[in-house]
């Protein structure tokens, strides 16, 4: 009479335990990653506001900037377009694509601290509209502004964590 | 009856199909041929003997036969504590493998697609250098609760 081999039945789930294993690993792995991930890199998150006169609805996605946007300009309208998000490593060029035919490129240059500085050029073709050079708090913000768009104007939520 | 007859007889006898009307005849010959009679009384009796022996082989293998079956019982018990182990840790096993997938999930995820509202925590910006080719820029600061604003004045067409 042949012998019952009981690990003939536990192929299956040990190959399960094996893959478990494994992703558990993985995630330890992961996990490691990401705080040399976040400390090295600038997360630039760029927003393309259109503001108008044009009716009187205000985009939702604004958050809380919304109201500080209702006190500092005079439109009446202001609607998201466009919303990009890279994480650049310092001296890393991010490119944005703006509406209206627009670049902006943003790269993180070498700080101290809590801060982050940002190299900023936005281009319309070949014309530079403009050059600067930002120094912000992780989780800072600023606004650029002016550019027509329409019949009203492109304004940039610019921030930086 | 003769002697070769008889002996065909005696064996349908044993096996219980020699027609009872042969019976008679086959007594009738068994009581005049001792030979015969040995013979049939050595065939009655083969029955019983085999009977016996196997019942005396039987007992000299009980030994082997209870440990082979103790060796079955152990290898089905083996089979299923290790079918219950295996269960647990398959039960088990989508923790950490739905943990590591929502932690790829969170560091690959397209990060160009944000729509999550701004929350900015501050306000405080220097601007180091400022400059444009084609616009007259301006710097906006309104307090330290409202962002600072750089805004490009383009000369054509603002």
């Amino acid at each position: 009479m042949p012998r019952l081999d009981p690990r003939g039945r536990a192929g299956a789930p040990a190959l399960v335990q094996r893959a478990a294993t494994l992703l558990f690993l993985l995630l330890l792995l992961l996990l490691a990653a990401v705080p040399s991930v976040a400390a090295d890199t600038v997360a630039v998150d760029v927003g393309s506001i259109y503001a108008s006169n044009d009716g009187t609805s205000i985009d939702p996605a604004l958050g809380t900037i919304r109201g500080k946007l209702h006190s500092m300009f005079n439109y009446t309208s202001y609607r998201m377009l466009d919303r990009k998000r890279l994480s650049l490593s310092v001296g890393e060029a991010g490119e944005f694509e703006l509406p209206g035919r627009r670049t902006m490129r943003a790269t993180p240059l070498p700080s101290r601290g809590n801060k982050v500085r940002l190299s900023i050029q936005i281009s319309e073709g070949q014309r530079s509209l403009l050059t600067t050079t930002l120094g912000l708090r992780r989780g800072g913000m600023v606004l650029v502004g002016g550019p027509p768009h329409q019949s009203g104007v492109l304004i940039l939520i610019i921030s930086a964590e | 009856m003769d002697c070769g007859t008889a002996l065909k007889s005696m064996i349908s006898k044993a096996d219980g199909l020699l027609p009872r009307a042969e019976e008679a005849e086959l007594a009738a010959h068994l009581a005049g041929c001792p030979a015969c009679a040995a013979e049939d009384a050595a065939i009655s009796a083969t029955g019983p003997v085999l009977r016996a022996l196997t019942g005396i082989r039987a007992t000299e293998k009980a030994p082997a036969l209870d440990a082979m079956r103790t060796r079955v019982r152990a290898g089905i018990e083996e089979s299923r504590e290790a079918r219950r182990r295996t269960s647990w840790i398959a039960r088990w096993a989508w923790i950490p493998a739905a943990v590591a997938l929502a932690v790829s999930a969170l560091l690959f995820y397209p990060s160009g697609t944000d729509r999550s509202p701004f929350h900015p925590t501050s306000f405080d910006v220097s601007v180091e250098d400022v400059e444009s080719d084609v616009a007259t820029v301006a710097l906006v600061d309104k307090g330290e609760d409202l962002p600072r604003v750089i805004w490009i004045i383009e000369d054509a067409k603002t």
